[in-house]
């Protein structure tokens, strides 16, 4: 009578101690159903992504040819992946995403844009444009309107240039306007370059997937089954294919794959670890001697092409044959006008192109674009004459790709400053070799302890050359001369600071200070500002150069700026865009002119109203008009020299320019 | 008897205090890591000292469960019956040898360290585990030979 009888009304864990095993581990398999369920719900409820592959319309990422990508690279190098990661050399290309597209697509309609308003709209995740047919050979009355998806974005400092799918293959062709970051304003093509007025550009039909590819990408294979122009491009075959978008760890260190797999083996590498030994699986740049180390930037950062069109096929197919440590030119012809102007590569270069000098060197064969300070490296006597590694220079001397973990700068800020190395934005740079003058910078520079001139950059690296509106320094390390100036056409660095001088003003002081030889002057060197005279005579990009300098706060506390005013105004009206721009840009800088309302790109008849309304306010001025030198071409009385400025005017240098930055 | 019943006695207490000492030991790690998390502090969060941030904490974690599995144990040896207290021996040092070399190879791992790669501490790590895998299945095959029921080693009634 003592014994239970089981009934349905026995308790729960009665239950579970008379069950068998199966039944006591319900508990953990509904556990396990539920979280699996939770799994595969959460999995369900994923935006469903397009593997890259079945990717039609556009350029795509594989992998191959020992190419592994980033991705493989993060997790062993967790501090340089986040630095470059910061740079703006991965985002040199970006698939167009609403994290990647900078611009407001939501209904913008853009006024400036190669013809009629392009309409830009976002659809979900996607950005369409709308706009005029550049395609179109008829009548331009008849130009029909097209309809693209944006598809990919180049840059992502200064611009936004995009991209759209033009349905043929994974052909690409450009917006007809570009996107300013920092203005957050739009600008035809054709204003964001320094690119002669009315002269229509080039259609890029294809134009990325040939050209941009090449350097924009990591080991792009551009894949035209003809070569590029050979036939109309709808005609062709384009199969394009990249390892990376953007400039990634593999286009400077070379593939990887057989790095990560060698190193898979952690005796390996705790033995490279210990040894302190180099990896002989991977190149790294700075342990290259300072040419083969340059030349990894100079891939890219060159004027460059195929030595023949063999070798454009071979790379169109198979990618650019170059790996870092490579010698660059086994493979291609790098441009040298300083040095070679007769190789049958640049006699072939002028035929095809005979501006091309012109377009990106100053006469003398220095380098005057931005983007190719390779050239400006191989030109300077720091590297051309160097015959001790340690005491060459190389781009590593100042620049770094990856920040050095004591920099106390943020990875953005480190970008920012064009990636220069710790301590290297100042004069350490050059001390760190020119040891001697440590001791007295000023006995050298002729100039105040910690003033602008007494900066090393400032003489002899200064704003000479021109990209992406605005001026770059050069990289062709020189000291300043009147002659360059006098008979080559090239801003000296004593006039870009010292903008109120005349060219013979420097040219006496460089002779008393250096025994520098004075050049054959002419009166309006030794009685205009030479500023003034680029401003006035200069061809498009000496024009642009000055406009710059006018708005660089060490020019302006060396020269003043009371006096810039009516000749920056009357750059507002120039015929170049790009200068226009600068110029708009420099005024912004001063006082008299801070909230300068003015559309670079707008009908003449604004612009010449800006322009009126700055000298009517600046005459107004009698602090303005305090500066009353010849040189300035203002008179006795305040007044501008208005015949002088008219004869200047007129003779200046009108051949069209194209600076192919 | 008496030797036998002392001797599980001093692995019970031996692994008590073991067990809380240690478990003091890494929180107190861990509240240094929280701190060094709440002040920001470069050495710790930077991207550069990943591989330092990754083994502390796992120095941490190791330390802190393995001085609960010291405490398990210790329980285990009161309540367990049959766990024959003479042969605990081998259990005690492989467990106390995990508890100093797993957290102790992580941490020295994170003082000085290759990039992705931790230092030359981590070499540590996988005697550390051979340890903590020898004294877990010791430990387990005791358990499971032991006589059912419960009560003190050695001293639980039996049926």
């Amino acid at each position: 009578m003592t014994r239970q009888r089981r009934t349905p009304q026995s308790t729960g864990a009665e239950r579970a101690r008379a069950a068998p095993g199966g039944f006591r581990a319900a508990p953990a398999v509904a556990m396990l159903v539920t979280s699996t369920a939770l799994g595969v719900a959460a999995f369900v409820s994923l935006e469903p992504s397009v593997p890259e592959r079945d990717v039609t319309e556009r350029p795509i990422q594989v992998e191959g040819d020992g190419y592994v990508s980033s991705t493989a690279c993060q997790a062993c190098h967790p501090a340089e992946y986040e630095s470059w990661y910061g740079s703006y050399h991965r985002t040199m290309t970006q698939v167009a995403t609403p994290e990647t597209v900078r611009a407001d697509f939501d209904g913008v309609q853009v006024a400036n844009a190669h013809g009629r308003p392009m309409a830009l709209e976002r659809d979900g995740e996607e950005f369409w444009a709308e706009f005029d047919d550049p395609g179109w050979e008829g009548p331009p009355a008849d130009r029909p309107r097209i309809r693209r998806q944006v598809v990919m974005i180049t840059g992502s400092h200064h611009q936004n240039i995009y991209w759209y799918a033009t349905g043929h293959d994974r052909g690409l062709n450009v917006l007809p306007g570009v996107y300013l970051l920092e203005e957050q304003q739009w600008a035809e093509r054709s204003a964001v370059v320094l690119h002669p007025p009315g002269q229509s550009l080039a259609m890029l039909d294809g134009h990325w997937n040939a050209i941009c590819i090449v350097c924009h990408t990591t080991q792009g294979k551009t894949a035209f089954d003809t070569p590029y122009r050979s036939e109309p491009f709808d005609q062709q075959t384009v199969d394009t294919t990249v390892a990376e978008f953007g400039i990634a760890c593999e286009s400077c260190h070379g593939p990887a794959q057989a790095h990560v797999e060698a190193n898979r083996s952690p005796l390996r590498r705790y033995g490279l670890h210990v040894s302190g030994d180099g990896d002989p699986s991977i190149v790294l740049p700075t342990r290259l001697d300072p040419q083969r180390s340059s030349q990894v930037c100079g891939q890219c950062h060159s004027v460059w092409e195929f030595y023949d069109q063999q070798g454009e096929r071979v790379a169109n197919a198979a990618g650019l044959p170059y790996r870092p440590g490579d010698e660059l030119r086994d493979t291609r012809f790098i441009a040298q006008p300083s040095v070679d102007r007769t190789s049958p590569e640049m006699v072939a270069f002028l035929e095809n192109d005979p501006d091309f000098v012109r377009g990106s060197f100053w006469p003398d064969g220095m380098i005057r674009v931005s983007g190719r300070e390779y050239n400006g490296l191989i030109d300077s006597p720091c590297f051309r004459d160097a015959t001790d590694p340690d005491r060459t220079l190389s781009c590593f001397s100042c620049h770094t790709m990856h920040k050095d973990p004591r920099d106390g700068r943020t990875v953005a800020t480190w970008a920012d400053t064009h990636q220069v190395s710790t301590d290297m934005d100042g004069n350490e740079a050059c001390l760190q070799c020119h040891e001697p003058i440590r001791a007295d910078v000023s006995a050298h520079t002729r100039h105040g302890v910690g003033s602008s001139g007494s900066s090393c950059y400032n003489c002899h690296m200064p704003y000479t050359s021109y990209g992406l509106l605005k001026t770059i320094r050069s990289h062709t390390i020189s000291s300043p001369t009147a002659t360059e100036t006098a008979e080559l056409g090239r801003p000296n660095a004593c006039n870009l600071c010292h903008l109120d001088k005349t060219l013979g003003w420097t040219a006496d002081r460089l002779q008393d200070w250096y025994a520098t030889p004075v050049p054959a002057l002419g009166d309006d060197d030794r009685t205009v500002a030479a500023s003034l005279l680029w401003l006035l005579k200069g061809d498009a990009g000496l024009r642009a150069l000055a406009a710059q300098s006018m708005g660089w706060a060490p020019a302006q506390a060396t020269s003043g700026t009371s006096w810039m005013v009516p000749h920056l105004g009357e750059a507002l009206d120039d015929p170049y865009e790009a200068v226009r721009f600068i110029a708009a840009a420099s005024l912004r800088t001063l006082p008299a002119s801070a909230t300068l309302q003015f559309d670079f790109a707008g009908p003449r008849q604004s612009r010449i109203d800006a322009a009126v309304g700055l000298l009517r306010a600046w005459r107004a001025s009698s602090s303005a008009r305090a500066r009353r030198d010849p040189e300035l071409l203002v008179d006795e009385n305040g007044e501008l020299r208005l015949d002088a400025m008219r004869r200047l005017r007129e003779g200046r240098d009108q051949r069209p320019l194209f600076l192919r930055e | 008897m008496t030797s036998k019943t002392k001797a599980t006695v001093d692995y019970t207490r031996r692994h008590l205090r073991f067990g809380w000492w240690s478990l003091l030991g890494f929180l107190s790690l861990g509240f240094v890591l929280e701190l060094l998390h709440g002040f920001k502090a470069g050495l710790y969060l930077d991207v550069s000292n990943e591989t330092r941030r990754l083994m502390w904490t796992l120095a941490h974690a190791h330390g802190a469960l393995l001085g609960l599995i010291h405490i398990l144990y210790a329980l285990c040896l009161r309540q367990v019956a049959g766990m024959d207290a003479r042969n605990q021996s081998p259990v005690s040092w492989a467990l106390i040898g995990a508890s100093i070399l797993l957290p102790g190879g992580f941490f020295a791992g994170g003082v000085q360290f290759y990039d992705g790669d931790p230092g030359l501490g981590i070499v540590l790590v996988p005697v550390g585990a051979a340890c903590l895998v020898i004294g877990v299945f010791l430990v387990a095959r005791a358990v499971g030979s032991a006589a059912p029921g419960t009560g003190r080693a050695g001293t639980s009634p039996r049926r």
